[in-house]
């Protein structure tokens, strides 16, 4: 019986090492990733859009383990509020299908407009050096000059 | 009207009133009530608030009382929209006669969510965070946006470690509950990028098979949910457990909750979930890792030697490829310099730099994709169970002796690799029993506190280096004395891998260990070591070979030893295994033969 206990006493250890898979990945979107985020963009006024000051200036390479929900963790808002929180965090992504004119961002940004996939595939591969025209590229820029190609 | 809808509830439903509704299984399901030990019922949830009555955590027929008089009720809007699920449940038995308020925060969720089926996902292993181990279960509510699912949103229920996780406090903390476990929403690109894109591990997507009214129900219930919190034990009532008891209140008859007794490994979770036929379909995405690979193996020689001096920043032998050979070349490029950046080997400056150069690339050429994307990988589902017992016998230096071990969980190097990462080993309290016969005594062979094996292979693109933890209560030999002991042994090991092909590898390794016990002369030892091995992996077959040369400061610990270990896989659960051990001290040795049959459960 005491064997039986100290095994079990050590057993909870083993499993304290690994029952706690997502521990790390526990505090959510909103404030908690709010820290990561660059908070010196400029306002993106054209677009009057309101994401409650948690957006900065996203470039290339800072998308990473962001969130870009609104502080509730959702995906939400109308269309431009909800395409540029999708750019701002799939930018890098959004970059690589821009370029090749195919995959499941330009699916997404065509569903986000409600526009043909293919129409949008086009004009982002046919757009793409516009679109990034240099390698410090915001996701703002990105977002406004995308959004006006795709209404024009 | 009420009474009519009563009488047809007598006849439809089964239940003659509110009090056998309260101990059926969608109420307790529900409320998350489960059998407490000397009878009754516990609840699950700790947060006060979630129970109307102020005997609710323990009395369903006074919760159920409680929530119809709360409904029944005039006024006390904010309290009753909290409760959807319980309000849609109580209407469908007839009790309620009131419609369910309006409540404004819960109709934005649910028109966030634009819900259109749930989702268990299941995300592999990954070795470089001791907490993610054994992989994570977590629900995604998919959407019914046009477009992908992408804009979908990842349902997780976790544990709010914050300013805890590099404290002592944390494993302890973990252990005895006292974290508040609670669910978070994000979005699925959210998700997909922690997982697949910053730390390479694949997922899985089961797409569970609900009615309409179900999916309803589960958002209903997922809102209840999301306003509590419940003590987090890292061990039993964790990530794993609470999916289950959320799929138990949609589907009461699923009983999965209480599956676990113990313990919950988030795979078991997948396991169970999927033998409840609750699966309609499976789709994989895999790590950007695993794209890389993917990529790389289509590549002919000149578009892997393009590909490598691109990640140099040279673009000379690309212009020399065929035009239709460009786009994947480039594209598996860029993926790569992602992976480097999210691995710290760039800086952002050159990060940008080297993007920017790929893409334009890119951009410049017509002809699109030729590689076929990863599309399957090993189903979890059809992975050995993660806990087993051993039966075996053998004889040391000609002593017959029979062996017993248990293992909790959870995965060997040489058990079948099917549904697990490869090269990764994973144990937990692998307890050997032997019983020795010329003297008749059993004594506690090996206890092996934690075995952690990560090998990958390191070629001209990836270099992670392997490594080996063990940590072991043993039953040790002094070969030139004969005595043996108990001996407490840690040992760590690093170095490299390589991958003569896709099913062997052989490696080296180096590192250091310490001994503690009475048995050694200054009740401890420290030492170094060097290991040699190689590891071959077959759908049938696993074996493992490893020489290794320990100094150390007690001479009983100083030897030289082969060790070789085959396993047959008769079939998902059923290993036929074979060992040898020698050890040598000079011309003093002791030699090892086992055999084996292996039961995963």
């Amino acid at each position: 019986m005491k064997k039986l206990l100290s095994t079990s006493a050590a057993l909870c250890f083993g499993l304290a090492l690994a029952g706690s898979a997502n521990a790390y990945d526990s505090t959510g979107c909103g404030l908690g990733s709010m820290a990561w985020r660059g908070q010196s963009g400029i306002a993106p006024q054209v677009l009057a859009v309101t994401t409650n000051g948690t957006f900065g200036n996203q470039t290339f390479g800072i998308t990473f383990g962001t969130s870009g929900c609104d502080q509730n963790g959702r995906v939400s808002g109308g269309t431009q509020k909800m395409l540029l929180s999708f750019l701002e965090n799939n930018l890098d992504q959004f970059a690589m299908d821009a370029a090749s004119g195919n995959g499941e961002t330009l699916s997404t940004v065509a569903g986000i407009m409600n526009m043909d996939e293919k129409e949008v595939a086009s004009k982002a591969y046919q757009n793409f050096a516009y679109l990034f025209d240099s390698e410090n590229v915001d996701a703002v820029d990105v977002t406004l000059k995308f959004y006006q190609i795709l209404k024009a | 009207m009420r009474r009519f809808v009563l009488i047809f509830c007598f006849f439809l439903c089964g239940f003659k009133n509110a009090d056998d509704l309260a101990f059926s299984k969608g109420w307790l399901a529900l409320v998350h009530y489960q059998p407490a030990m000397f009878g009754g019922y516990t609840a699950t949830i700790g947060s006060d608030d979630f129970y109307l009555s102020p005997v609710g955590q323990r009395d369903p027929k006074a919760e159920l009382a409680a929530t119809i008089e709360l409904f029944e009720a005039e006024g006390q809007e904010q309290k009753k929209c909290l409760f959807p699920a319980r309000f849609l449940f109580l209407k469908k038995h007839g009790l309620l006669t009131k419609d369910f308020p309006k409540c404004e925060e819960y109709e934005q969720l649910k028109k966030d969510l634009a819900p259109s089926g749930v989702t268990l996902l299941f995300t592999d292993a990954y070795m470089n965070n001791s907490s993610s181990l054994f992989g994570h279960t977590l629900f995604r509510i998919d959407t019914s946006r046009k477009g992908t699912q992408l804009l979908a949103h990842g349902i997780n229920y976790g544990a709010y470690t914050r300013g805890f996780e590099d404290t002592p406090f944390y494993a302890i903390y973990g252990l005895l509950g006292f974290f508040k476990g609670g669910l978070t929403i994000k979005p699925y690109y959210d998700i997909i990028n922690t997982y697949n894109n910053i730390e390479n591990r694949d997922i899985w997507e089961y797409h569970l098979d609900l009615t309409d009214e179900e999916l309803d129900f589960f958002v209903a219930h997922i809102w209840e949910i999301g306003h509590t919190a419940t003590p987090y034990y890292f061990l039993s009532r964790n990530c794993s457990y609470m999916l289950a008891e959320i799929l138990d209140a949609i589907k009461p008859d699923l009983n999965l909750a209480s599956e676990f007794k113990v313990y919950t490994i988030p795979l078991d979770t997948v396991k169970i979930v999927d033998k409840s036929k609750l699966v309609k379909n499976t789709t994989y995405r895999p790590s950007r890792l695993n794209k890389i690979k993917h990529r790389l193996k289509q590549m002919n020689k000149a578009q892997y030697k393009a590909f490598l001096q691109l990640t140099k920043g040279k673009k000379t032998l690309l212009e020399n490829l065929e035009e239709n050979q460009k786009s994947d070349v480039l594209e598996t490029a860029y993926q790569y310099t992602q992976y480097r950046y999210v691995k710290k080997d760039l800086d952002l400056k050159t990060y940008r730099n080297k993007s920017f150069m790929l893409l334009s690339e890119r951009n410049k050429i017509k002809a699109g994709q030729t590689f076929d994307e990863l599309k399957e990988g090993q189903n979890p589902v059809f992975s050995h169970n993660s806990a087993a017992i051993a039966l075996g016998a053998g004889f040391e230096n000609g002593h017959a002796f029979q062996e017993f071990v248990l293992r909790p969980a959870y995965h060997s190097l040489t058990d079948n690799p099917k549904g697990y990462l490869k090269g990764a080993a994973i144990n937990f309290l692998q307890t050997h029993i032997r019983h020795i016969d010329y003297h008749d005594k059993y004594v506690l062979q090996d206890l092996k506190v934690l075995e952690l094996a990560s090998l990958s292979p390191i070629d001209r693109v990836f270099a992670a280096p392997s490594y080996r933890l063990d940590i072991d209560l043993l039953r040790t030999a002094d070969l030139k004395t004969k005595k043996r002991g108990h001996i407490f042994n840690s040992e760590f090991n690093m170095g490299g891998t390589y991958a003569l092909s896709d099913n062997f590898w052989i490696y080296g390794l180096a590192g250091l260990e310490g001994a503690y016990g009475g048995f050694l002369k200054n009740n401890f030892s420290v030492g170094t070591s060097g290991i040699l091995g190689t590891l071959l992996s077959f759908d049938k077959f696993g074996f493992e070979a490893q020489i290794k040369q320990t100094l150390a400061t007690d001479k009983s610990a100083t030897v030289f030893e082969q060790k070789a270990v085959a396993s047959y896989h008769l079939s998902q659960n059923i290993n036929i295994e074979a060992q040898f051990k020698r050890q040598a001290k000079g011309s003093a040795t002791l030699n090892e033969w086992r055999a084996f049959i292996k039961y995963f459960y």
